[in-house]
């Protein structure tokens, strides 16, 4: 490197060589200097527009958003209010229940890694038919909740096909999506209809790096299919499989908007409210934003925790392995 | 696995695939039909396809204009982000410079952080610089959106590009600038493609960011036009399937031609995370 400019200046332009008169040596020299700093500076022009855009739109909005929810709504608007907006969520029932449902959502994912898992392990083993089941699993996680979400608001519908078919077979008609303690657990079922496609890709992906000479080892000293995968694809895929927890359990925290929205608008009776829903509403519906803002914390809280935890189950599997 | 489990296994996953495949063919099945055979039987095969519940739902309820309105902010969304990440991929990964380890993990932070989170904010954000409900706006706040992943596959990528075709290209007198252009985004397709898909999906499949962004009527994509179908049609099932047909078919269609980079990018995050 020629020069040893400390100028904080990012403009790399093309106009040193262009720009005439001087001794020729000297503007050759001139040239050269103004490209190799050209050159020096050239990773950072590189990176800006980039980092920018994250800084301005999402790292700099995501203070902007903590500052907010210690301020007031309405009348109050800017003035510091220092937790009252917590303390009004923790006391307003539709947020409530919202913080209920992310701890359903919690119990329900081994449900939600488990049957990806167990039919990752079944094509892996190239069941009959293996290459179409993935394709076919796979297929409805690249849709859209909307469109997921509005499929099953025709198949789930008090008078649809669901319950038709439940009504030829004597069994009485359910009100999916109508019944608040029916409702949450429907449109998690198809949450996970329309996402377990997407864990099953990673899962494969996983026994791509998996050992098949342990898994013939296992089989030559006769282990069962079930000790097979207690004793050697679980241990052995242990890094995917703490990855499809994290990545499911954002997915059900950050993805489920258009499934409520589409699906139940958080009904019946607030029943299918989670955290990504109320602040949408809060913000969008009742012109709350500074309590939105408050949401949007806690939301980041709980992904945070989810994050920390998983950085802390890889590094204690570290140290086992 | 004996043979005979192996097919004891494959029954109950072929039930699972029919009952995942099923709700789309019954929808475009009821697509297909005229209001009257809906209500008689939901069931059976409609007896021909009457695409006139199609054309309906493209020309009367708007969905044209939905789709060109996706179509458009879809494609500058992805251009930009494919540009500005295999720029910023490029330098993070080849280039040494002060500061790009602590980029590279301020990117990584940053794909931790989900929209939920930051839409209040940001939606405050555009109206003060007069971005709200406008395409640029839009645009901007997709690439906002999805760049930290696209930078993060990016650069991941350009790591396997051996460091010799770099210097091998700057000893024959290329700039930074002429190594990018010439050598970085041509090595990059595979990865650019694989990238690009899943970045438009996921613009294509957003609904949130776009009901925020772009309140009026005639600004909405297309997944806003198919939530605003539910209370336009509850009593016209045919159209309304036709509505949700049309805003799936080009996904489908991605589908089966690029299924394998969809799934290539989809575990790219997974290997290397």
């Amino acid at each position: 490197m020629p020069t040893k400019n400390t100028s904080p200046a990012v403009r790399p332009t093309e106009r040193g060589r262009t720009a005439g008169g001087g001794p020729r040596e000297r503007s050759r020299h001139g040239a050269a200097r103004r490209r190799g700093r050209s050159e020096r500076f050239a990773p950072y022009v590189l990176v800006a527009p980039a980092v920018l855009i994250i800084v301005a739109l999402r790292l700099y909005p995501l203070a902007l958003g903590v500052n907010f929810s210690f301020t007031g709504d309405g009348e109050a608007n800017g003035t510091p209010v220092g937790l009252a907006n917590y303390l009004e969520l923790l006391d307003d029932p539709l947020f409530q229940t919202a913080l209920a449902n992310v701890g359903l959502l919690v119990l329900l994912l081994p449900v939600a890694v488990a049957i990806p898992g167990l039919l990752a392990t079944f094509i892996f083993l190239k069941v009959p038919g293996h290459r179409i089941f993935r394709s076919v699993y796979f297929f409805p996680a690249v849709l859209s909740p909307v469109i997921v979400g509005a499929i099953f608001n025709l198949m789930l519908a008090f008078d649809g096909p669901l319950n038709e078919v439940l009504g030829t077979i004597g069994l009485g008609p359910v009100d999916w999506l109508g019944d608040p303690g029916v409702a949450k657990f429907a449109v998690v079922g198809v949450q996970i209809w329309a996402t377990f496609g997407m864990a099953l890709v990673v899962f494969l992906a996983g026994f791509a790096t998996l050992d098949a000479s342990l898994l013939d080892a296992a089989r030559v000293d006769g282990a069962s299919l079930r000790q097979s995968i207690w004793h050697v694809i679980i241990p052995s895929l242990s890094q995917t499989i703490q990855f499809v927890f994290v990545t499911t359990m954002i997915g059900m925290l950050t993805s489920m908007f258009g499934l409520l929205y589409v699906m139940t608008s958080g009904g019946p009776e607030g029943s299918t409210y989670l955290p990504e829903y109320y602040i949408w509403i809060q913000q969008g519906q009742m012109n709350r934003p500074a309590l939105a803002s408050a949401a949007s914390t806690v939301l980041f809280l709980i992904m945070l925790v989810v994050g920390l935890l998983q950085i802390s189950v890889l590094r204690r599997a570290g140290r086992e392995d | 696995m004996r043979r005979l489990g192996k097919w004891v296994v494959a029954v109950p996953m072929a039930i699972l695939a029919l009952a995942t495949i099923y709700p789309l063919i019954f929808t475009a099945n009821v697509a297909m039909k005229t209001r009257r055979e809906y209500v008689l039987d939901r069931f059976s095969l409609t007896d021909s396809l009457h695409w006139d519940n199609i054309a309906t739902a493209w020309n009367s309820v708007g969905m044209a204009r939905y789709f060109a309105n996706s179509l458009f902010v879809v494609a500058a969304s992805v251009f930009l982000l494919l540009w500005l990440g295999s720029m910023a991929g490029f330098a993070l990964s080849r280039l040494p410079f002060r500061g790009s380890k602590a980029l590279f993990i301020g990117c990584l932070a940053a794909l931790f952080i989900p929209f939920q989170v930051i839409m209040v904010p940001l939606s405050r954000v555009m109206a003060d610089t007069g971005l709200i409900d406008t395409y640029p706006g839009l645009i901007l706040a997709y690439v906002a959106q999805f760049l930290p992943f696209t930078v993060f596959l990016m650069t991941s990528y350009y790591r396997s590009v051996p460091r010799e075709i770099v210097d091998a290209a700057r000893i024959d007198g290329n700039t930074v600038y002429g190594v990018y252009r010439r050598i970085m985004v041509p090595i990059g397709r595979p990865a650019l493609l694989s990238v690009g898909i899943l970045d438009a999906l996921f613009c294509w499949n957003d609904v949130l960011i776009a009901l925020l962004m772009m309140p009026s009527a005639d600004h909405r994509t297309l997944m806003v036009g198919v939530t605003s179908l539910r209370g336009q049609y509850t009593d016209n099932i045919p159209t309304f399937a036709s509505g949700v047909l049309i805003a799936a078919v080009p996904v489908l269609l991605v589908y089966l031609f690029l299924q394998r980079q969809i799934a290539d990018g989809v575990t790219a995050g997974s290997t290397k995370g």
